[in-house]
């Protein structure tokens, strides 16, 4: 699926937020636009269909909630990603009944900003056929299952999520920081040090590569990680 | 001492002390009236002499009477000073003295110079002085009590108003949304007083909301520069090619912005409850919510070598379920993060409490520190909040979150 061309749009006030958004998601060949304000978000939504717009909800000239309003008014398909730093539950509920299909708190990793984007579209885009293909990985996201050739990979549950993240932000660096806090949320500050963070990467690893399949996952610098096939 | 019986202290003195005094001048007024009626009539007494003297030049016989004495002693002329003096008097009737009163005075007879010595009984002025004084005495103690008892119950009235203040000022909180009763009262002081009260909680409402959205505020305002550090981060490190030096900076700083953004949260979230901001009341099973809990933290316990055992009965709550899972995952992320290597840690729920409790330091934890906010222990990677918003949460659940430590553990437990 990552051979599709993704399409995006940023439409965020914060110039070094969106700056930073739109560099992580431009890679080979994918477009992303941005917008800083309503008006500009409005005519590019009119002109324009997305894989995954995402929506800040403050902007100048108006509200995100009013744009998902319009998008959802005419019957636009495109994948909808709130990022807000409203972290209130009224807002993220009224976000989701209008149809956005995630909310994501500022701050965040642009990593996970990336895994969600990339959920958002494999959703839309693959509707009903859960599959996610990576060389010779093969996922059900469905069943949860993974496998490579013939042989079904055993993962357990935050190997698993580890190794969707890591899918959808191939050849980028992942802090160690951002995959606490993707597989432990709230409790990430726990891992004081992030030496477990190590040993489940060590497995996942180990799993893989017994598997038959190539060992993709490099450490980076001693800060994170970087899943590449290159 | 309450302010009755200082009153009635204050009052009992002064009365007593104001009776004595005039208690004395009252008795010598009147000893001093009545011993003036007794020198009158002895002058009267003494007159009648003169005049007898003068009508008849011989001096008067002289009767026995019951209450009067007369006898006249011959003296060398021009020897006696006319006087009053306090005697004894004889009385031939009890054939015993009592208390008299006399007077000295002379007469010449025929060349003749004699002392006078009229001499009249006290007894009855004095009867008469005692009976006046038990009386006074009498009505000065009935006074007394009443007013003691009127006291009691006109003060304890009139001060009902107070009272009813000081009761709703000892349930004010500053974080409820009420306002204080206006108390019904005439008392002008009362009605002042209770204005005063009015409007010093309100203005201290108005602080603490000012402070409360400043807070807020400051939060949100801090929420788009550090997204926008974070998200400078993710990108400085897609630029390859780090030096060892370089990338132990980079994580310094990624640490630093990690908890940053803890920090934050913990605040905003602070400020949250503290408004009761959570409205999303649903019934929690909390037996569940704890039991994914334990999954999603499974690989920490077995990093950290910890023994977990859990004792989950059924219970079903009411409230936020936001707020149940903040407030278990702090409880929990404590017993981990404070804990040693191979140490234990158990859960137990039951319908009144869930307890959790963790092997951990050797020494007690100041309970009156550690739900305060920004009370962090040495060395602890945490906000300082963890506990502070557990307890705001178990408030506004209205629950209660006690600590205890009984060697080796650590227990904190939450009154269902």
């Amino acid at each position: 699926m990552q051979k599709n061309l993704l399409k995006i749009l940023i439409i965020e006030d914060e110039q070094g937020l969106r700056e930073s958004i739109e560099e992580y998601f431009t890679e080979a060949g994918n477009i992303c636009e941005t917008a800083s304000d309503y008006s500009t978000a409005l005519s590019k939504v009119n002109l324009y269909r997305y894989d995954c717009i995402l929506l800040d909800i403050t902007l100048p000239g108006g509200s995100g909630i009013e744009l998902l309003r319009v998008i959802k008014d005419k019957n636009y398909t495109d994948g909808i990603l709130i990022i807000s730093a409203k972290n209130s539950l009224d807002d993220k509920l009224e976000g989701l009944e209008l149809g956005a299909d995630d909310y994501l708190v500022k701050p965040f990793h642009l990593s996970e900003l990336k895994a969600r984007v990339m959920a958002i579209i494999r959703r839309k885009s693959y509707n009903g056929s859960n599959l996610l293909n990576f060389n010779e990985i093969k996922i059900d996201l469905l069943g949860k299952d993974v496998q490579i050739g013939t042989s079904h990979v055993k993962l357990t549950r935050k190997e698993y999520a580890l190794l969707l993240y890591f899918i959808a932000n191939k050849n980028k660096v992942v802090s160690k920081n951002a995959i606490a806090e993707h597989l432990w949320g709230d409790g990430a500050d726990m891992a004081d040090n992030f030496d477990f963070i190590y040993s489940h990467i060590k497995n996942l690893r180990k799993k893989l590569v017994e598997a038959g399949g190539k060992d993709y996952i490099q450490a980076a610098y001693g800060m994170g990680y970087k899943f590449t096939d290159a | 001492m309450k302010l009755l019986d200082k009153y009635n202290r204050v009052i009992l003195i002064t009365t007593v002390v104001v009776m004595v005094i005039t208690g004395v001048i009252y008795y010598g007024a009147i000893s001093w009236i009545l011993t003036n009626q007794v020198d009158k009539d002895l002058v009267v007494e003494e007159n009648e002499v003169f005049d007898y003297v003068k009508l008849n030049h011989h001096l008067p016989q002289v009767f026995d009477s019951d209450d009067q004495q007369i006898s006249f002693y011959p003296k060398p002329p021009g020897s006696v000073a006319r006087q009053f003096i306090n005697t004894a008097y004889y009385n031939t009737h009890d054939k015993g003295y009592e208390s008299g009163r006399g007077i000295i005075s002379s007469v010449t007879v025929n060349g003749k110079y004699y002392k006078i010595l009229v001499v009249e009984s006290k007894v009855e002025t004095e009867e008469l002085i005692r009976i006046i004084f038990i009386i006074t005495i009498i009505v000065i103690l009935l006074l007394l009590g009443t007013l003691l008892v009127t006291n009691r119950l006109i003060l304890n009235r009139l001060w009902q108003p107070f009272y009813n203040i000081m009761k709703e000022l000892r349930l004010f909180n500053l974080a409820d949304n009420t306002d204080l009763q206006n108390i019904d009262t005439n008392t002008e002081e009362f009605k002042e007083l209770n204005t005063a009260v009015i409007n010093m909680t309100s203005r201290v409402k108005h602080d603490y909301k000012n402070l409360k959205l400043f807070t807020e505020n400051a939060s949100h305002e801090l929420l788009t520069p550090i997204a926008v550090i974070n998200s400078k981060l993710d990108t400085l490190i897609q630029t390859e090619h780090f030096t060892d030096r370089q990338s132990k900076l980079l994580n310094d700083l990624y640490g630093a912005a990690g908890r940053l953004n803890r920090l934050n949260q913990s605040l905003l979230l602070l400020v949250k409850i503290e408004n009761k901001l959570e409205h999303n009341n649903e019934s929690i099973d909390l037996r569940v919510v704890l039991e994914e809990m334990m999954v999603h933290f499974e690989e920490i316990f077995q990093d950290k070598k910890l023994n977990l055992s859990c004792t989950l009965g059924d219970k079903e709550i009411y409230g936020s379920r936001y707020l149940v899972d903040v407030l278990l995952n702090n409880l929990i992320s404590n017993a981990i993060r404070h804990n040693y290597s191979g140490g234990n840690v158990n859960i137990n729920l039951s319908a009144s409490r869930l307890v959790v409790s963790n092997t951990g330091d050797n020494n007690a934890l100041p309970v009156e520190d550690i739900f305060k906010r920004f009370h962090k222990s040495s060395g602890s990677e945490g906000t300082g909040l963890g506990l502070t918003i557990s307890r705001q949460i178990c408030e506004n659940l209205g629950f209660e979150l006690n600590y205890d430590f009984v060697p080796p553990d650590h227990i904190f437990t939450v009154l269902l």
